[in-house]
């Protein structure tokens, strides 16, 4: 009882949980709202958040298992998501690397840029496995976008992100 | 910590390993993932329901703030189509149920023999790089896999995943369609040719004609009256009024050169900024120069995974290319694929795909 009860209360489960919400508003509310006709991307942002705080190790899992979720829901393989997710969590993990105690605005570049590269990951591990085609001049108007609306929804993120993954002992 | 360290490492690993096996099992379409896929939608489907449900006001709330001027002109636009438009639908309907009966008459198949289910759009493709659209049919109405979906206007894609209650239609701008249609371009020359028949025993001479001419035959002192009704990219339909004539009967047969010719060759998506195109398209002489303009309708056949003749598009572009390779043609899609709502999946499948019974 003890162990099920510490395996419910623990950080992972949460993270299942949590994006279970996420992947759920990023396919209904964000796939309608498109700025500029693209699709702002949520998980990616919850995943860039997660390793910006947290590190490249715990930025790494959150992206793999993020993008393991959402590869069911895509028609893409399933599998492929996640090692791009997984890339983009690792890549923001490296401000933590770098500064050990990195200022707000520090934090915010971060997001941004690794929003941006983790926009161009995906078509390029497309690519990889021999779904080419996407890999055009669009894809920096769609990182560009993505970068900014991530940028803008990144405060409710981060707040989401520490009440998710932040340790707790279970007390019984 | 470090033994932390060293399991979340270990877990990396894992999660790395494992997405590479999914990856290749899901390229090799194995039933195990489609299996999963099926079991992570069990769960997945009342939150993402539930979601759809509190988020419907605030999506509303941003399409009437963003999307309000872009509908008032839109409506502008649809009125006056449908005043340009009413007449040909009336003259068309009449065609279409005409070379229905004509069809039905010899014994071809046609599309009104092919069953049909309406569905809804539901929703669109959550990434920016994946042109699909989710409908709110599934096999539970004999949806399978592969099957063409149309709306109004002619084909947008191609059932790509299939569920209960709902299926995944990949559009044609997706870069993974690819489809054989047909190009088919018209003749330049529209001459006929009338035969005139006195008897049995005279051989019959030929005349050329040009179309829209009244014309005198003087073999036989009989006046035939010759119309021709041209729509872009369909053969000439050459109707003939019968002649009076003292014993003497009249034919019009249209030359062979003119008759419009087909090409096969195979549509590829190009993403949503880009047209799609359609490549193999032999090189041969007696096709002709294709024009912009010219219809691309589905080639249909044993293992096309579309039945023949469902209107995609018409050429926008034409893309010449040096030596024996033949031109590649961008497309413009008759269907609006930004703005789609009801649309049609044909229960098609080919006899390929046709399970024995």
């Amino acid at each position: 009882m003890i162990r099920f009860l510490t395996i419910m209360s623990s950080r992972w489960t949460r993270l299942v949980l949590v994006l279970l919400i996420v992947i759920s508003l990023q396919t209904t509310l964000f796939a309608e709202m498109r700025p500029f006709g693209v699709a702002a991307q949520l998980v990616l942002l919850f995943v860039v958040v997660s390793g910006s705080i947290n590190g490249s190790t715990i930025g790494a899992l959150t992206g793999l298992i993020a993008g393991l979720m959402y590869d069911f829901v895509l028609p893409t393989p399933v599998g492929l998501t996640s090692l791009a997710l997984g890339l983009a969590g690792a890549t923001a993990g490296l401000l933590v690397y770098f500064f050990r105690e990195p200022t707000w605005w520090m934090r915010l570049i971060t997001i941004g840029v690794v929003s941006l590269l983790g926009e161009v990951y995906y078509p390029l591990a497309q690519t990889v496995v021999g779904l080419d085609g996407w890999l055009q001049l669009r894809i920096i108007k769609v990182a560009i976008v993505v970068a900014v609306c991530n940028l803008v929804l990144s405060p409710i993120a981060i707040f989401v992100c520490r009440w998710t993954l932040a340790e707790r002992k279970l007390s019984v | 910590m470090a033994v932390a360290q060293l399991t979340r490492r270990r877990a990396i690993i894992l999660l790395v390993l494992t997405s590479i096996i999914l990856i290749t099992l899901d390229l090799q379409n194995s039933s195990a993932i489609s299996g999963l896929r099926n079991i992570f939608s069990t769960v997945f489907r009342p939150v993402e329901s539930t979601a759809r449900v509190i988020t419907r006001p605030i999506s509303n709330g941003w399409h009437g703030i963003f999307d309000y001027n872009d509908v008032l002109d839109e409506n502008d636009r649809l009125r006056e189509r449908i005043a340009q438009q009413e007449g040909a639908t009336i003259a068309a309907a009449a065609s279409v149920r005409l070379a229905q009966e004509l069809l039905a008459l010899n014994g071809l198949p046609t599309l009104a023999g092919i069953n049909a289910v309406t569905a809804q759009v539901i929703g669109d493709s959550p990434t920016n790089f994946s042109q699909t659209i989710e409908i709110n049919q599934g096999n539970e109405s004999g949806i399978r896999v592969g099957m063409p979906v149309l709306n109004a206007a002619g084909l947008i894609g191609k059932i790509t995943k299939v569920f209960s209650d709902r299926s995944v239609v990949m559009l044609i701008t997706d870069p993974d369609f690819a489809l054989s249609v047909k190009v088919v371009n018209s003749p330049r020359q529209t001459t006929t040719t009338t035969i005139a028949k006195s008897n049995a025993a005279v051989p019959s001479p030929v005349v050329p004609v040009e179309p829209d001419a009244s014309l005198d035959t003087e073999t036989s002192s009989t006046t035939t009256t010759t119309t021709t009704t041209t729509i872009a990219g369909f053969t000439p339909s050459v109707t003939t009024l019968p002649a009076v004539p003292s014993g003497v009967s009249s034919i019009t047969v249209p030359l062979a050169s003119d008759l419009a010719v087909r090409e096969t060759g195979v549509i590829e998506g190009r993403g949503p900024s880009r047209q799609p195109t359609v490549r193999f398209i032999s090189n041969a002489v007696r096709f002709g120069d294709i024009q912009a303009g010219v219809p691309i309708v589905t080639a249909g056949g044993s293992r096309s995974l579309s039945p023949p003749d469902i209107l995609i598009g018409k050429v926008a572009r034409v893309v010449e290319r040096l030596g024996s390779a033949g031109p590649v043609l961008e497309i413009e899609p008759v269907a609006d694929l930004t703005n789609l709502s009801f649309l049609r999946v044909l229960l098609y499948q080919p006899i390929t795909e046709k399970a024995t019974p």
